[in-house]
């Protein structure tokens, strides 16, 4: 697998995450060792309480490892501090919540344009037309102007898959994307996603759905911190 | 502008409950700091500026003959003196309606050139002609007369006589004559001697050259004034020194003021305990957001500048309302004070540096009070903020005494869950009870301060047993007159007694008081009494009461008693000469000058009065005022018939009133601190509660949605206010008895150097316990009612 490093992404190796608890502590991550290859949908399965957001939350800088290392397009996360990491993250990370997390005060536009404000990454006058192109590619243009509450939950997704988009970044990270969605509004979301890496994105989702797996190229299941079983197509 | 900046923007218009709330918090510190400092900084200037522009003697020398012209020009150029005058100060009666009141006439040389201690003239005649007197403005009420009338007046040694009241003057050197129960009158040398007075210009004013507000140099120059003059043959009977610059009231204003600045400085506490409060309760609210903000790539600093900013334009807002009004506030002050201070407001411009440390407070605190829920939101890691479980619920355990205690079965279901929401965030629990207990603390220690003064006034009738007393010209055989006034019907007791003016004599030299020109403030009188007396009952500090009527003991009040211990020897002048006394006790007067009260059979053999009063006491078996008045024209009638020169008659409902109304500066301020306490902490209990629920509303949604009625949730809601509000009752309860001990005995020294004993106000108790549960029940309702009327949908869509 790691024998053609630069066609690697993402390289966590040997990662360990645990938590301090009362009793002691607890690894939700054991010596985790994944590559994730540039422009696939990457699914990661296992039961609840396995490690999925954890590892994740890994990925995106949001966890730091206890041990091991993650290398993301050169960069190793691990060691970058916590101001620094903000930034790298807005510029390289997609972050798509289960539960959307659009800031009910802004208008779905704001929303999509906020991340470039943080980053300083287009030059002002354009992020308007940029946003609004995003929202464009999820379908909800017509909704721009109109406050979060006033959506439904599937078109509150796809502002905030509009909104990770917003800085162009590399990698679309999402947990439980569609956890709170029906099927068929779930399914679009997927082709959305799918849709995504045909423009060269990597998109690493945490499903549970076993109806789509159709959709992913590549999956990495966990059973108590550990990787159990890899797929990798080539 | 820039997209997070409308997201500030928009917070802060989204929400208006909730920003109101913190608003109203910022601008009420606000506003109590502009109001109290922005009134005493007006107040402090004027009050100096009125009193110094009358250009207030430095010393007045008083004669034991009349003064000529010349001897007056040959003072002013006697070394370090800068001017010299005549003028003569005489204690009178006028006539109100049927009763007798007292009236100070002041015996001006020249109207026209008058140097020292000059009133403004108001209107009328600049000058009085024979027989006619200028009136101070605050006396008219006494004398219940308008300029143009004319006025029944009585020197000792005259008839009573018609007198027009021609002008008006202020003299911001008096106190309104209605706080005095006094008259107070300019009159030429003139009318005097029309009126019946032989006597000449008596008092000589003189003003120093150099450092005229040092009392030692203006002691000194004095005194030598004084010596030069013995020398020159003339005998002098004292030298009076008013504390140089002061206003006769100061030391009261002083009380007053600290007063006031230790309530704004509480307020200012309290204002930013609520700025805190909401600030920590709007971050919680945020504390998500900004996690979702970080995961986008927004930095530490980016969001800190964002809430700083939300909250300056929250500050802004605030200032913006809370300075415009502070000063209407602080000049409805400053007039009502300058009013019972007989001073008038020339310039009303409030000192600079009270906006600037409005504006400085009203900026730097709420930020400072922000700084730390705003620094750990941004610090917070996007985890943490994330997280499902909430940040709000890390303090809850249920082995905490608040679930064990509310687990007790008496209680219903929900009023458990009160309970333990009312413990469920210790540090806002925290800072809401300590924002309740310290308005509560601050109420009730100004009522029960308040209470204080009125229950030390009741004490003068405690204290002085007779309710009216004569003042006679000269002292006479009084054992004939005293048979007279007993045979009338309701007279329970009739004693005669001596006093004279007197002070600490020093070796050497002339006797040196603090006397202001209006003979009351600042004199020292010694009391000559029948021992043992029947008509005086003071309150004992220290020491004994005169026990025996032929010993040369003394004993002294609370403002005579300087630093003088049990068994000092100590020597008062008499007559201008020294006697030696031994202090035996120390008293605590309501409503009375330096005092020493000797024994009378001592005192006549040193004056040389044996046998004789110049002070009548009388008391009535009904002691109500209204009998008071009855009786005391039937034994004014009396002293009439009976050809008894009297110079005044002062009855003790008079003095009552009197001492009422030098105290009602205080009380009117402390009831208004009071009143603003009751409204900040009310405000703030409603603040707190009504940001405390909103903050809920989607925790109330998951409880509609397991079946809670909207009656249910309100109780739920109200109790947890009631809790709250009974919680800080016991703390703020606690806190105002040591305050009150601490403020009562404060003030009390400063104004009249005797303490007040801690009362406790049963009427504060009760308004606040009132004001509490009101509070919290109008406080919860309205958020119970608007979390009820969002859909449970709606609350659980999101947060
Ligand atoms: N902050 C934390 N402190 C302690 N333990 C934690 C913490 N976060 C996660 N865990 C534990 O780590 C384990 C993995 O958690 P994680 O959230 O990654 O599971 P998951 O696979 O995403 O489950 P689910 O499908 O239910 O979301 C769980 O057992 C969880 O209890
Ligand atoms: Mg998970």
């Amino acid at each position: 697998m790691s024998h053609e490093q630069n066609k690697n992404l993402i390289e966590l190796s040997q990662v360990t995450k645990s938590f301090p608890l009362a009793s002691g502590t607890f690894q939700a991550l054991k010596e985790v060792t994944v590559n994730i290859q540039k422009g696939k949908l990457v699914a990661i399965t296992g039961k609840s309480g396995s490690g999925k957001s954890t590892l994740l939350n890994v990925i995106a800088g949001i966890d730091k490892p206890t041990h091991g290392s993650v290398l993301i397009n050169g960069v190793h996360v691990e060691k970058l501090p916590e101001s620094a990491l903000a930034t790298w993250r807005g510029k390289n990370i997609g972050v798509v919540f289960q539960f959307f997390q659009l800031l009910p005060t802004l208008t779905i536009l704001e929303n999509v344009m906020l991340p470039m404000d943080f980053c300083n990454s287009y030059p002002k006058k354009d992020r308007k037309e940029r946003a609004l192109s995003l929202l464009n590619l999820v379908n909800i243009k017509e909704q721009a102007d109109k406050l979060p509450s006033a959506l439904s939950g599937g078109q509150q997704q796809r502002a905030a898959i509009a909104r990770a988009l917003a800085n162009d970044p590399p990698i679309i990270i999402a947990d439980e994307p569609t956890g709170n969605l029906d099927s068929q509004t779930a399914t679009s979301i997927f082709e959305l996603f799918a849709a995504l890496t045909k423009a060269g994105k990597t998109v690493i989702i945490v499903t549970h759905e076993k109806d789509f797996s159709g959709y992913f190229e590549d999956s990495i299941s966990i059973a108590d911190g550990v990787v159990v079983n890899e797929v990798v197509n080539a | 502008m820039q997209t997070r900046y409308n997201k500030a923007f928009r917070d802060l218009t989204s929400d208006y409950s909730k920003n109101f709330m913190l608003i109203l918090a910022i601008a009420i510190g606000v506003f109590g700091i502009g109001s109290i400092l922005g009134g005493y900084g007006v107040i402090k200037r004027e009050m100096t500026d009125n009193y110094m522009s009358t250009v207030p003697a430095s010393a007045t020398i008083e004669m034991e003959e009349s003064l000529t012209k010349s001897l007056v020009d040959s003072v002013r150029q006697f070394p370090g003196i800068k001017e010299a005058e005549r003028h003569a100060t005489l204690v009178a009666r006028m006539k109100v309606g049927e009763k007798w009141y007292p009236l100070l006439l002041f015996v001006v040389d020249d109207f026209k050139n008058k140097k020292t201690n000059k009133p403004f003239f108001v209107s009328g005649e600049h000058e009085p002609a024979t027989g006619a007197m200028l009136v101070e403005r605050t006396a008219f009420v006494v004398m219940q007369a308008n300029e143009g009338d004319e006025l029944v007046i009585k020197t000792p040694n005259g008839h009573p006589q018609k007198v027009k009241l021609s002008g008006t003057v202020h003299d911001p050197g008096l106190a309104p004559a209605w706080q005095e129960q006094t008259g107070f009158g300019y009159i030429t040398l003139a009318t005097l001697h029309q009126l019946g007075e032989a006597q000449g210009f008596d008092q000589l004013r003189i003003l120093v050259s150099e450092q005229p507000l040092s009392r030692q140099h203006i002691t000194e120059r004095a005194q030598a004034v004084g010596e030069w003059l013995k020398q020159s043959n003339h005998s002098i009977h004292e030298i009076q020194v008013p504390p140089p610059g002061k206003h006769p009231h100061q030391s009261q204003m002083s009380a007053v003021m600290s007063i006031f600045i230790v309530f704004s400085f509480l307020i200012l506490i309290l204002g930013s305990i609520l700025v805190a409060t909401s600030m920590a309760t709007l971050m919680v609210k945020q504390v998500r957001q900004i996690g979702v903000m970080k995961t986008i790539g927004a930095s530490s600093t980016q969001i800190t500048t964002l809430y700083i900013t939300m909250i300056v334009i929250l500050c802004v807002v605030a200032l913006l309302i809370a300075i415009p009004l502070s000063r209407l506030a602080a000049s409805l002050f400053y007039n009502q004070i300058a009013v019972l201070l007989n001073i008038e407001i020339r310039n009303n411009s409030i000192p600079y540096w009270v906006p600037l440390l409005q504006i400085a407070a009203g900026i730097i605190i709420p930020l400072a009070a922000a700084a730390f829920p705003v620094i750990r939101g941004s610090k917070i890691s996007v985890r943490n903020a994330l997280d499902n479980h909430g940040v709000s619920q890390k303090h809850f355990d249920e082995n905490s005494w608040a679930v064990k205690f509310s687990k007790l079965s008496v209680f219903s279901e929900t009023f458990r869950l009160s309970v333990r929401n009312v413990f469920r965030q210790r540090s806002r629990l925290t800072m809401t009870l300590g924002l309740l207990a310290a308005g509560g603390a601050m109420f009730m220690t100004a009522m029960n301060v308040s209470e204080a003064w009125n229950k030390n006034l009741k004490r003068i009738y405690v204290q002085r047993l007779y309710d009216l007393e004569i003042k006679l010209n000269n002292p006479i055989h009084a054992d004939s007159i005293i048979e007279k006034i007993k045979s009338i019907k309701g007279v329970k007791n009739v004693e005669g007694c001596n006093q004279a003016s007197t002070s600490v004599s020093k070796s050497n030299s002339v006797e040196v008081t603090n006397t202001y020109p209006d003979k009351g403030h600042g004199s020292f009188t010694m009391q000559a009494l029948p021992v043992p007396t029947r008509q005086l009952n003071l309150t004992l500090a220290e020491g004994k009461w005169l026990n025996n009527s032929k010993a040369n003991d003394v004993v002294l009040n609370q403002n005579a008693r300087g630093s003088f211990k049990i068994g000092d020897g100590i020597s008062l002048s008499l007559d201008g000469k020294p006697t030696v006394w031994t202090i035996t006790g120390f008293t605590e007067d309501v409503g009375a000058p330096a005092t020493a009260y000797v024994s009378l059979e001592v005192f006549s053999r040193l004056t040389n009065t044996s046998g004789q009063a110049k002070v009548l006491r009388v008391s009535y078996f009904d002691r109500s005022k209204e009998n008071a008045i009855r009786k005391n024209r039937e034994i004014e009638k009396l002293l009439e018939k009976e050809k008894i020169s009297v110079s005044a008659t002062i009855p003790v409902w008079l003095l009552q009133n009197a001492i009422a109304a030098h105290m009602k500066v205080l009380i009117n301020s402390l009831m208004a601190m009071a009143i603003l306490m009751a409204i900040v902490g009310t405000l703030g209990l409603m603040s707190t509660m009504s940001m405390n629920i909103l903050e809920r509303t989607r925790e109330i949604g998951v409880m509609r949605a397991i079946g809670a009625t909207p009656g249910k949730i309100r109780n739920l809601v109200v109790w947890e206010g009631l809790l709250i509000g009974a919680l800080s009752f016991f703390i703020a309860f606690a806190f105002a008895l040591v305050l009150s001990t601490f403020l009562g005995r404060f003030i009390g020294n400063m104004a009249f150097r005797t303490p007040l004993s801690l009362t406790i106000s049963v009427v504060a108790l009760i308004v606040w316990i009132l004001l509490i549960v009101i509070g919290s029940y109008v406080a919860t309702l309205y958020p119970a009612r608007r979390a009820n009327k969002i859909t449970t949908r709606e609350a659980l869509a999101y947060e």
